[in-house]
C-alpha cells in the first residue's frame, strides 16, 4: 500500500482520460523521482490554465481574459457563425482558413440519456446572438452522430421561428479528399452516396 | 467464400478438434449427444463471434478449462483467409480476421456467411416479434453490408427519444426538443423500414415456393408487417408527434420500426398462432433456404449452411426435395443420427464424418485442397 500522499496522486491521476490505474501508478512514481523544479512546474501549469483560461462570453470558446482570440480579431466576419459542440472542434476548422465567420461553441450536444437537455447548453446564448441583429448565416457545424444531428435539427427549428431572415447551414459529410473509394467505410460513402449531386 | 477447415479447444464437449470441410455437403452422423450440434455452434461461433445457441456464452468453455477457442480457415477468390475466437468468461473477446484484431467478425468484409437451422430457433417463427425484427435486420446488413449501421443509428436515436420521454414525465426536462428528436427517430426509422421492406421483397417468392416444396399445404405466405406506412420521414415524424401524448403517458415510443414485424402464414392464418409444430419447422427452413438464395443471387455466393437434424421429422419425399435443393449450390453441413436419413450421403463429394465421444473421424478422404 503507497503512502496516503502518494495514492492521491494515483488516485487524481488515474481520473484523466485514457488513464487507468497502472499509468496512474507509473506517472506518480516519475513524478516522485523527478526534479522538484520539474514537478513544481507541471503543478503551476495546471494552475495556471485553470486560474487564466475561462469561456469567451460571447462564444464560449476557451479565452484568456473575457473574449477569446477570435471574437477579438477584427478582420473576423461577424455575420457568419459557426455552431460547434466542443472548444477542440474550432481548431479543425480553424486549419482550414476558409471559414471567415466567427463561433459559438455549444459546450456539448442533446442527450436525454446522459440529462443533457437544452438548457444545458449555450443554445439560448446563441438565440440572443442572433437576435442581436447583424447576422447573415449560421453554419450548423456539430457532429455526424445521432445527438449532434438532432442538436442540429433542434437549433434548426429554432432559429428559423425566431430569425426566419438568417440562413441555416449544415456541413456537409462524405468522402475525405484524397482518399482512395476502396478505403472508405461503409457508412462515409453511404453518406456521400446519399449526397452526391451532379457534374 | 468457403470454410475450409475449424479447429476446436476447450469448447463445449470437445477437448480439441480439428475438422475439413467439403467444397459442398458434408454430413456429420453420430448418436445423440455424441456433439455434432456443438460441432455445428462453433462453425457458427467462429464465424460470427457469437453463439447460435445460447445468450450465456460460459456454456461454451468446455467444463473444467478456463478458455475455449475457435479457428476458421477459409477461402475464395483472392486466396485463403483466416478468423478466430477467443473467449475466457469475464472478459472480452479476442476476435481477429486474417491475424488483425477486430472489434466485431459481423463488420469483416472477407468472412464467410453462415445461415443455421437449429430446432431452438424455431422461436423465430413462435417467438416474439423483436427476434423476427432482429433476423430481418441481419439479413439486411448480409445483403447490403452498409445498411447495417442503420439500425444501430435508429436504435441509439429511440433510446435517446425514449429517456427525454422520461425525463419529460418526470417534470426534470420540458418539451422543446422532442420535434429534434422526432425527426432523428423518423430518419433513421424510414431507413430502416425501407430496408426490411427490400430485403422481404428479395425473399417473398423464394418463400412461398420452397415451404410449398417442403410440404407446408395450401398458400405459404411471407409477408412483412410494418407499423408505419409514411412515405416520408417527415410523415413518420408527424405521426410520432401526433402520439406524444400517449408516449408520455408510457414512457417509450409506441409507434415506428420497432414495432415491425415479419408475418409466416398459410392460407393467410399467422403460423405463430395457427400452425403446427411441423408447419413451423417447415417455415422456418424455407425462410432459411430462401434467403440464402437471395443472398447467393445478390453477393455471388450462398452463405454456409448448418441444418441440425433436420431430416429425421421430414417424409422421405420431402427429404429428397431438401437434398436437392441443398446440393443445388454453395456448402453446407448437415447432421443426422442415422446416414440413410441424408439423401444423396453416400454420393462421390460428399464428405461424411464420425462424431463419437467428443472426436470426430472422417468416413471420406480429405478434400483435394488439403493436399496441396
Amino acid at each position: 500500500m503507497n503512502a496516503p500522499p502518494i495514492q492521491r496522486l494515483v488516485t487524481e491521476l488515474a481520473k484523466l482520460p485514457g488513464i487507468g490505474n497502472r499509468t496512474a501508478q507509473r506517472l506518480a512514481f516519475h513524478i516522485l523521482r523527478a526534479d522538484p523544479q520539474e514537478a513544481y512546474a507541471l503543478a503551476d501549469a495546471i494552475r495556471e490554465v485553470k486560474e487564466r483560461i475561462g469561456l469567451c462570453e460571447v462564444c464560449f470558446n476557451l479565452a484568456e481574459g473575457p473574449r477569446c482570440r477570435i471574437c477579438l480579431d477584427e478582420r473576423r466576419d461577424p455575420s457568419i457563425i459557426c455552431v460547434v459542440e466542443e472548444p477542440n472542434d474550432v481548431i479543425p476548422i480553424e486549419r482550414t482558413h476558409e471559414f471567415p465567420g466567427r463561433y459559438h461553441v455549444l459546450g456539448g450536444a442533446l442527450s436525454p440519456i446522459d440529462g443533457v437537455d437544452p438548457e444545458d447548453l449555450k443554445i439560448a446564448q446563441l438565440y440572443a446572438r442572433v437576435a442581436e441583429g447583424g447576422i447573415r448565416e449560421v453554419v450548423l457545424a456539430t457532429n455526424p452522430t445521432t445527438t449532434g444531428e438532432a442538436t442540429a435539427l433542434h437549433i434548426a427549428e429554432g432559429l428559423r421561428e425566431r430569425a426566419p431572415d438568417v440562413t441555416v447551414t449544415r456541413l456537409a459529410s462524405g468522402l475525405p479528399v484524397g482518399a482512395d473509394l476502396e478505403y472508405a467505410d461503409e457508412v462515409t460513402l453511404g453518406r456521400a452516396f446519399a449526397g452526391r449531386r451532379a457534374v | 467464400m468457403i470454410v475450409t477447415r475449424v479447429r476446436l479447444r476447450d469448447f463445449r464437449s470437445y477437448a480439441q478438434a480439428e475438422l475439413a470441410l467439403g467444397e459442398g455437403l458434408t454430413v456429420l452422423h453420430g448418436r445423440n449427444g455424441a456433439g455434432k450440434t456443438n460441432l455445428l455452434e462453433a462453425l457458427y461461433f467462429g464465424c460470427t463471434g457469437r453463439s447460435c445457441r445460447t445468450s450465456n456464452e460460459r456454456e461454451l468453455v468446455r467444463f473444467g478449462a478456463s478458455a475455449t477457442r475457435v479457428e476458421i480457415d477459409a477461402r475464395d477468390d483472392d486466396g485463403p483467409h483466416s478468423l478466430s475466437v477467443g473467449f475466457q468468461p469475464g472478459e472480452a473477446k479476442r476476435l481477429r480476421a486474417d491475424g488483425a484484431p477486430v472489434d466485431r467478425l459481423v463488420d469483416v468484409a472477407a468472412r464467410p456467411l453462415v445461415s443455421v437451422f437449429l430446432p431452438d430457433r424455431l422461436e423465430l417463427v413462435k417467438g416474439a416479434p423483436a427476434l423476427r425484427r432482429a433476423h430481418m435486420d441481419q439479413l439486411v446488413a448480409a445483403l447490403w453490408p452498409a445498411r447495417a449501421a442503420t439500425r444501430r443509428a435508429y436504435t441509439s436515436a429511440l433510446a435517446q427519444r425514449n429517456a427525454l420521454l422520461g425525463r419529460i414525465r418526470a417534470g426534470r426536462a420540458s418539451r422543446a426538443s422532442l420535434p429534434a428528436w422526432d425527426a432523428e427517430v423518423a430518419r433513421h426509422g424510414i431507413a430502416l423500414r425501407d430496408d426490411r421492406a427490400a430485403a422481404v421483397e428479395l425473399v417473398r417468392e423464394g418463400f412461398a415456393t420452397l415451404a410449398g416444396e417442403l410440404g407446408l399445404a395450401g398458400e405459404p405466405e411471407l409477408r412483412f408487417r410494418p407499423r408505419s406506412r409514411a412515405a416520408t420521414a417527415e410523415e413518420l415524424a408527424a405521426e410520432l408527434a401526433e402520439r406524444t401524448d400517449a408516449d408520455l403517458e408510457r414512457g417509450f415510443t409506441g409507434h415506428g420500426p420497432h414495432r415491425d414485424d415479419l408475418l409466416l402464414a398459410r392460407d393467410g392464418r399467422d403460423l405463430r398462432a395457427y400452425g403446427s409444430q411441423g408447419e413451423q419447422r417447415i417455415a422456418l427452413l424455407a425462410l432459411l433456404l430462401a434467403e440464402r438464395e437471395a443472398l447467393a443471387q445478390a453477393r455471388g455466393a450462398p452463405p454456409l449452411l448448418l441444418l441440425d437434424d433436420v431430416m429425421s421429422e421430414l417424409d422421405p419425399e420431402r427429404r429428397e426435395r431438401l437434398a436437392a435443393r441443398i446440393a443445388r449450390h454453395g456448402q453446407s453441413v448437415v447432421t443426422t443420427t442415422d446416414l440413410a436419413h441424408v439423401p444423396g450421403a453416400a454420393d462421390p463429394g460428399v464428405a461424411r464424418v464420425a462424431v463419437a465421444d467428443g472426436a470426430l473421424r472422417p468416413d471420406t478422404p480429405a478434400p483435394a485442397w488439403e493436399a496441396a
